[in-house]
């Protein structure tokens, strides 16, 4: 089946240990593409908008339950800096329901396909088709090297053509 | 620092959308420091500018480049490639970095795409504060350090107004009375029989109202 | 040197007699009637008239102007000047100007901030506080000379007043605040308008305590309450009260239509109780769009007639 959409998920490790967890639970209209991070903290701004710049239809952020961070601060930061992306997509005319944030229990399969179908279900509410910024060709980089603070290296495919 | 905010998003879009190569220059002192346009700023702003510009099918080439300040020459002159080859440069240094940059290439195209506030302090994570007016004639040391021309709603030298209402301006509940806070101070110190001796009119010769000033330091020019 | 009083004000309070003073906004337009009609109200009703100056930062008919409108019914004028819409040049020769129209009193005030007012885009000015008016003022009158040392071709030897807030200082500075007034200039003061009077007199005997009233004369402020509501909202919005408890209560148990009778009982019996109180030499009546009051309250507080 032809994937309509283009959903990108960025996720702390220690809600899934890896994509490969959650992704038999995404619907099959969604082409998925999970971006892990050793923390939420490491959501970075920029890292979101290069997301739909490459050509996601939606992003989601999915970190551990307030007060349950096991660094202390990091999904707080995390929850600040999607809304303050939230803001911005929306001032340049964007849905803001494109980028959602979720607390997660880890390792709560159930939820994570919950929030997957509701994902599905939003599309048809925005515009019920692709973004129109999906499958454009921007020139530059779009895979990104994220350096953990915490030792371990990370490369980001947010590249979906 | 200098503090400062970026302008909203679609101020600057209406700004820019006329060019079709625009350079984004960061600078890297104050305005990083205020997240208001450092490198990190710089990057974030280009994104969200190119999928504004992508919904409404403009094309824009954005370079991004960030110097370490904007108000020295020395590097200024860096970004004169990237100037030149570009039609339009969104500065997002402080009023004062924009007019430098315009002022060294006064063929370009310089715009502002940071609104420059107030000389103030990073009070605590997130939280800059106004402290001073740049007054040219400091008399800290008579207020117990706090400034009343700039933290004083009135300019009061003389203060309290009878306006303040549980130790806050009569303008704005969130903000402190400054001379609540100098009575506080001196008080701690043992020192409030200071503000029993009368402080004349302030002399403003040494303020804004004349122009725009100058520093010259004859012991630096040769 | 002024040896003879300068005004009527000055001579009701150098002789020692309970002084009355009350309060008349000008009109936000340029119909001087409006100033007639509240002045023809409060007419040998008080000793000297306080005339707003743009307050509450709502643009009204000037100050300087309305005292002349006053003067020419025979009514003597307090000139109220704020130091937020002009700066020490315009502020003196507004001065000068004034004592040429025959005003011979003025309140010097740094006035409430324009962020509230009817132009809350202006630019304010605030180029000299409150104290350096009567400052100036002061030296104007004592030395003939303007803020540049000038020596003056006639010098406005004004009555010079400042206002001063019981409720608002914090507690240890409020002796300090009045003592520089006093030091600075001011011959009379009027105080924000008084509720709690347990407090106020506190605040007296500090006064007093350290002689400061021997030295200035103090008016206070009353302001008759006109419902529950009005006195709710002063409570809880006007910056420098102290509206106790006990106050609106007594204004909320009361039947509507006895409401403004009401209020005006606790303003005679606060006179009754500023009348006691060593140190206070008059009372300044703040009955804003409610002047037909104040002849009412002057009668039945035995105050009149006037000296």
């Amino acid at each position: 089946m032809k994937k309509s959409h283009k959903l990108s998920i960025f996720f702390c490790t220690r809600t899934f240990e890896s994509e490969a967890v959650f992704l038999p639970k995404a619907p099959n209209s969604l082409e998925v593409r999970g971006v892990s991070m050793a923390c939420s903290s490491m959501v970075k701004d920029i890292f979101l908008l290069k997301a739909f710049e490459a050509g996601a239809d939606a992003v989601t952020v999915w970190v551990c339950p307030e007060g349950k961070c096991r660094h202390v601060e990091g999904n707080l930061r995390a929850r600040k800096r999607v809304e303050r992306v939230k803001a911005l997509l929306e001032a340049i005319g964007f849905n803001g329901r494109r980028l959602t944030f979720f607390n997660l229990i880890p390792g709560d399969l159930a939820s994570a396909s919950d929030i997957l179908e509701g994902i599905v279900a939003t599309f048809n509410i925005i515009d019920g088709g692709p973004s129109k910024v999906s499958g454009c060709c921007f020139p530059g980089n779009a895979a990104l090297k994220i350096q953990s603070p915490f030792g371990s290296n990370h490369s980001i495919q947010t590249d979906f053509r | 620092m200098i503090v400062g905010e970026q302008k909203p998003i679609m101020e600057i879009l209406q700004m820019v959308s006329p060019h079709k190569k625009l350079l984004i220059l960061g600078c890297g002192t104050c305005v990083k420091t205020c997240f208001a346009g450092g490198e990190d700023e710089v990057t974030t702003l280009a994104s969200v500018l190119r999928l504004a510009l992508k919904t409404k099918d403009i094309f824009v080439q954005i370079e991004e480049l960030t110097v370490e300040r904007q108000c020295e020459d020395a590097f200024i002159a860096e970004a004169a490639d990237a100037v030149s080859r570009n039609e339009a440069v969104l500065s997002l240094a402080c009023g004062a970095g924009v007019q430098a940059v315009a002022r060294r290439f006064p063929r370009s195209l310089v715009l502002p795409g940071v609104n420059t506030t107030f000389l103030g302090v990073l009070e605590r994570r997130g939280l800059f504060t106004e402290e001073c007016s740049g007054c040219g004639d400091c008399q800290l040391a008579v207020f117990g350090g706090i400034c009343p021309v700039t933290r004083c709603a009135k300019k009061l030298l003389n203060g309290p107004c009878g306006g303040s209402r549980n130790g806050k301006c009569e303008v704005n509940a969130d903000t402190d009375c400054a001379w609540h806070l100098i009575i506080e101070r001196l008080s701690a110190q043992g020192r409030l029989n200071q503000l029993r001796a009368y402080v004349p009119p302030k002399q403003w010769q040494a303020s804004l109202s004349g122009g725009p000033r100058k520093l010259i330091r004859e012991d630096h020019v040769i | 040197m002024k040896t003879e009083p300068i005004s009527n004000l000055e001579r009701v309070l150098s002789e020692g007699r309970f002084a009355v003073t009350a309060e008349c906004g000008p009109p936000r337009g340029a119909n001087a009637e409006v100033i007639r009609k509240k002045g023809a109200l409060l007419k040998e009703v008080v000793d000297a008239v306080n005339v707003t100056d743009n307050q509450t930062a709502i643009v009204r008919m000037s100050s300087i102007s309305s005292c002349a409108h006053l003067l020419a019914l025979g009514i003597e004028p307090v000139m109220q000047m704020v130091t937020r819409d002009r700066n020490r040049i315009a502020l003196q020769s507004d001065i000068l100007g004034a004592y040429s129209l025959g005003i011979q009193n003025i309140l010097c005030l740094s006035g409430d901030h324009q962020r509230f007012g009817s132009q809350p885009d202006s630019l304010n000015v605030f180029d000299i506080d409150s104290m350096n008016l009567v400052r100036t003022v002061y030296t104007m009158r004592e030395e003939g000379t303007d803020m540049s040392g000038h020596l003056l071709d006639g010098s406005p030897r004004m009555y010079i007043g400042a206002a001063a807030n019981p409720f608002a200082d914090p507690f240890e500075y409020r002796v300090i605040r009045l003592a520089k007034k006093i030091d600075a200039g001011a011959d009379f003061i009027q105080t924000q308008c008084v509720y709690n009077l347990e407090r106020f007199r506190q605040w007296m005997s500090m006064a007093s305590g350290e002689g400061l009233t021997e030295k200035v004369h103090i008016l206070a402020g009353v302001t008759p309450i006109k419902s529950a509501g009005m006195a709710r909202y002063m409570a809880k919005n006007v910056a420098g009260m102290d509206v106790p408890e006990s106050i609106i209560r007594r204004m909320s148990q009361v039947p509507k239509e006895k409401a403004a009778e009401e209020g005006i009982a606790i303003c005679l019996e606060t006179v009754a109780a500023l009348q006691e109180i060593p140190g206070v030499h008059g009372i300044h009546i703040m009955a804003i769009e409610w002047e037909e009051q104040v002849k009412i309250i002057v009668e039945r507080a035995g105050l009149l007639p006037r000296p």
